[in-house]
């Protein structure tokens, strides 16, 4: 019995770290990540409607079904974008993630004060090569810095009474993703 | 008899850790969790900040959690008493809400997904739901229509509700002693109960 003590506890340690590695590498490996449910309904920077969830399931899961949704998946290697959202008359936010699901900016509609939302995505080196002039400095442009070249732009609008869902709908269609000139 | 012990070693090592893994990330977003009576939210996992066992847990998942300047989702499998929400059950939600500009009350399955309903109401938002006259909310979950505010649960075993709250300062806490004061969820009656 005693020698089987060894190799128990050197499992254990050994265990330990493979639980440490799995879940530092899962974000990268995980094949239905987002990014992937994502892809199989948009194209690289063009925004995409997503479908209502429903009783057998929804485009990413724990979507609040209370929102209209939509997503574009972007790629700055060819240069910044610039992202226009119209709020609605209600709540309407744009939330940025990194390729890999990680959150790293939102904007709402109040934050934004405005009655589109507008903004300049772009990588840290587009950001520093940005000419420092006064009319692109301007205070109300809004420059958001993604961490990686790829990432996920959701788009999402309150629907406040459910009759009002597809005016809502349409108003939100307008949301446009592409190159910024 | 080595080969046997190196064998052994390998295979605990691979179930320990694959293990703990599967175990770490299946329910919950790790350890960053703050605690409100029944409900859970992870404040820190819609943050660049989030930890490992969020990213995990989201990326096995294939879900986008709510950025944390957008809006905060506390979710409730459990009563006021710690028992599971049963939507044969009739179950009351009341109390008063943390501060937001809006809100989203969401019913679905053990699995997340929508519960179908002739009524075709899978939750509430802030705008639709009848206040009571000193502020506070009562929602009815149940099978069977009831009046007020009622939430048609599809006699489903498990249910779980996520309360989403927009545009909302609460997010700011990040320890269970900072948690907003939430809703109260009471198990009223069950089909098996007596009276």
């Amino acid at each position: 019995m005693t020698r089987l003590v060894l190799p128990i506890v050197a499992g254990l340690v050994l265990g330990g770290i493979v639980h440490l590695v799995a879940v530092l590498i899962l974000p990268y490996y995980a094949e239905q990540d987002a990014y992937a449910r994502l892809s199989a309904i948009g194209s690289v920077n063009a925004v995409a409607q997503m479908d209502d969830p429903s009783a057998f399931g929804a485009v990413l899961p724990d979507t609040d079904p209370a929102f209209i949704s939509a997503v574009c998946l972007y790629d700055l290697s060819d240069g910044p974008l610039k992202v226009r959202v119209p709020t609605s008359a209600d709540y309407t936010s744009v939330s940025f993630y990194t390729r890999f699901g990680l959150a790293f900016y939102a904007i709402n509609d109040r934050s934004a004060g405005r009655r589109v939302i507008e903004l300049d995505l772009m990588n840290p080196t587009q950001k520093a090569a940005m000419p420092e002039n006064a009319d692109v400095t301007a205070a109300d442009r809004l420059v958001v810095e993604s961490p990686s070249d790829e990432g996920i732009v959701l788009i999402r609008a309150l629907v406040r009474e459910r009759s009002a869902r597809e005016a809502v709908r349409a108003h939100m269609s307008a949301a446009s993703c592409g190159p910024a000139s | 008899m080595r080969a046997f012990l190196f064998f052994l070693t390998l295979v605990v090592g691979a179930a320990v850790g694959l293990g703990l893994t599967w175990v770490t990330t299946v329910s919950g977003y790790g350890p960053g969790m703050i605690r409100s009576g029944p409900w859970e939210a992870w404040p820190k996992a819609g943050t660049e900040e989030a930890d490992p066992y969020a990213r995990a847990a989201l990326a096995r998942a294939g879900e986008l959690p709510l950025e944390l300047a957008d809006g905060l989702a506390f979710v409730a499998t459990k009563d006021d008493d710690g028992t599971a929400l049963d939507g044969r059950c009739d179950i009351r939600l009341s109390g008063t809400l943390p501060q937001a500009r809006f809100w989203t009350l969401t019913v679905t399955d053990s699995r997340g997904r929508l519960i179908d309903n002739a009524a075709g109401r899978t939750g509430f938002t802030s705008a639709e739901v009848v206040w009571n006259r000193d502020g506070t909310l009562d929602i009815e979950l149940g099978p069977r229509a009831r009046a007020g505010n009622w939430l048609p649960t599809g006699a489903r075993e498990r249910i779980e509700l996520t309360l989403r709250l927009y545009d909302t300062p609460v997010g700011l806490a990040s320890r269970t002693s900072d948690a907003p004061e939430m809703p109260s969820l009471v198990t009223q009656h069950c089909p098996w109960s007596k009276t």
